[in-house]
């Protein structure tokens, strides 16, 4: 398994965001976490990703335990939220360059590793102009290409397509299975769009009421909510009812 | 190379960032060239001058007091012919001296009856019409004692010129050489000050962005330690305020003279002043810092540090001189940093002070520098 947590629990103060929640995602898998807002999504990600401390249960990263092994689990993980973190008056070279050097890569490597998750997401003819100017879909890419650049083995991906066209959905999607066929990267994705996790997620989970309340295949699911679309299985799951 | 990556990223986009170069480098440029120049009659031999109506008889007499008058420098003296006191905002005039036809004989016989009687604007500051005052009963008093000697037969010629007998000298702390004030030494030391304060602009900008969009947590999530962060900030926003100083100082000693302005002497203080920019600089970005971390987004920092930037410098004497304002609000402004900063520059640039002069300011602005850093730091780590 590549992520096992077991009993997670966190709160903020008096607000219980996260009740003895247990979950198990397999290495090499792309896994879906759908909720309604506010059921802790962010939260949960932000603990996988060492930004955030829990406050009780058991996590283990590729078998490495959250509370002793924060800096092996950092180098092995990364984490593109869903904001366009990046620095729009620096140009595609010069963000993945910065971001590379907070990553560590060493100086002689560092040409070739921006090149090189450049051209997986299509950013080449981009290298050498700043980010400020860009459509939405270059901005994602430009996005995803800084969280390829340690070459994780896992990939946290908060919502990833929010305000782009379906063009530049499909083919940010499209970049996501690659990575994850091609780099064998374990990518643990975020999205209230089900049509992209029937596309891309082999597994998912609903987060909701503070703990998983669901947890299957996409093809099981389907089978046995008889054929319906995942939109309608997810409202059906989570009873309907306005979450704000 | 990690530190290195955060260096060039933080030049880069203070470079690209064209409303901060105008803050930190445009906005004291000109700031101090109009200043110096707006002061200069302020710090030179020459003084304002008054244009000053003189109402009484025309005779020899008192054409030749008209002409010991003229001879003081501080004002223009006219004979009128009326004392209409239209003279004064219709034609141009600040004050009207109305000289009793017969002060001479009235002064000898030590009447009580006024023999002056003085109309000013209503702008004419007290330290104006002392002067005007002292130029009359001086003036008077030598065509009287003149009078008094040519009867008595006495050689004055030494007497009448007893000024130019008197010598002043201007005495600085640890110099020896005789130098006067000058505007662009006080402008500079202001606004340089004042500029230096406004680096919290670009500070909160970068910095806030970076909290707001996620690009903070994303550098928390690649191991980069949180001291980095905030070295991050203070050493190339350090480098920039020194870039700064350097170019106002460069200014004010090649650029303010093509202007007809004194050039600004180091002399022997560059450590001085750099020991003093330094500390101006580390409490100034660390301020920034502590803006940037309590804000929440740069239009809340834009207006609480500019707001509070601005109390800074008029408390301090940035704005208004601290030696024109009452005691209290001179001690109240002794609690400004920018006060700290400026007395330093003021004591090293105007009184030829030493570090003894300015240890204790500096200690404070580090001090200030150092809280204000501690509480940036602890917030940032709590929100992060």
């Amino acid at each position: 398994m590549s992520i096992v947590i077991k009993n997670l629990c966190k709160s903020y103060g008096d607000n219980l965001i996260l009740d003895h929640l247990s979950l198990e995602i397999k290495e090499g898998s792309i896994f879906g976490l759908l909720g309604p807002n506010g059921a802790g999504k962010t939260t949960l990600i932000s603990i996988l990703n060492t930004l955030t401390k829990k406050d009780r249960g058991e996590v283990y990263i590729d078998g490495l335990s959250i509370d002793l092994n924060i800096d092996q689990i950092k180098a092995i993980s990364s984490y593109v939220p869903q904001e366009y973190a990046f620095y729009p008056n620096l140009s595609v070279y010069e963000n993945l360059e910065f971001f590379a050097l907070l990553y560590g890569i060493k100086r002689e490597n560092l040409k070739d590793t921006i090149i090189e998750v450049a051209s997986f997401c299509s950013l080449e003819r981009y290298l050498n102009k700043r980010a400020l100017h860009f459509s939405g879909g270059v901005k994602r890419r430009l996005n995803i290409a800084i969280g390829l650049l340690n070459s994780p083995k896992i990939l946290y991906l908060d919502e990833p397509t929010v305000g782009i066209d379906p063009h530049s959905r499909r083919y940010i999607l499209d970049v996501i299975k690659k990575i994850n066929r091609d780099l064998n990267t374990t990518i643990i994705y975020t999205s209230h769009y089900m049509d992209e996790l029937e596309y891309i997620c082999d597994n998912f989970a609903i987060l909701d009421d503070k703990k998983i309340i669901y947890q299957a295949d996409i093809k099981t699911l389907k089978d046995s909510h008889n054929k319906k679309s995942l939109e309608e299985m997810f409202l059906e799951i989570t009873k309907k009812s306005l979450r704000d | 190379m990690m530190f290195y990556g955060i260096l060039k990223k933080e030049f880069l986009l203070i470079f690209r960032d064209i409303h901060a170069l105008f803050v930190l480098f445009l906005m004291p440029t000109l700031f101090i060239t109009i200043m110096s120049l707006a002061l200069q009659n302020t710090f030179k031999d020459t003084i304002a001058i008054h244009n000053i109506a003189l109402k009484t008889t025309q005779n020899d007499d008192t054409k030749e007091l008209l002409k010991g008058l003229n001879e003081g420098g501080f004002a223009r003296y006219n004979f009128a012919n009326e004392d209409n006191r239209d003279l004064l905002y219709k034609q141009g005039f600040d004050a009207i001296v109305l000289l009793d036809d017969n002060f001479r004989s009235k002064i000898k016989q030590n009447t009580k009856d006024p023999i002056l009687k003085i109309y000013s604007k209503a702008d004419l500051s007290k330290q104006s019409l002392y002067i005007i005052q002292s130029d009359l009963i001086k003036s008077i008093s030598k065509s009287i004692s003149k009078e008094f000697y040519i009867q008595h037969q006495v050689d004055a010629s030494s007497l009448e010129s007893l000024e130019d007998l008197i010598e002043f000298e201007y005495i600085h702390k640890n110099r020896y050489d005789s130098k006067k004030p000058t505007s662009p030494e006080q402008s500079l030391s202001s606004w340089l000050i004042f500029s230096i304060f406004f680096i919290l602009i670009p500070i909160s900008n970068t910095f806030i962005n970076e909290r707001n969009f996620g690009t903070l947590s994303r550098i928390k999530s690649t191991n980069t330690p949180i001291y980095y962060i905030v070295l991050g900030k203070l050493v190339p926003y350090f480098i920039i305020n020194q870039i700064q100083v350097v170019a106002m100082f460069l200014l004010a000693i090649y650029l303010l003279p093509i202007f007809g302005l004194e050039k600004l002497h180091l002399n022997d203080s560059i450590h001085l002043l750099a020991i003093s920019s330094f500390a101006i600089s580390f409490g100034a970005i660390s301020f920034g810092l502590l803006i940037a971390n309590i804000s929440k987004t740069t239009e809340e920092a834009t207006t609480m540090g500019g707001t509070l930037n601005i109390i800074f410098a008029a408390l301090s004497g940035i704005m208004v001189p601290k030696f024109i304002m009452p005691e209290s609000m001179q001690q109240i402004g002794s609690f400004s940093p920018m006060s700290w900063g400026l007395d330093s520059f003021l004591e090293i640039l105007v009184y030829g002070g030493s570090f003894e002069d300015i240890y204790l300011k500096l200690t404070y602005l580090f001090l200030f520098g150092i809280i204000c850093l501690f509480l940036a730091t602890t917030i940032l780590k709590r929100r992060l």
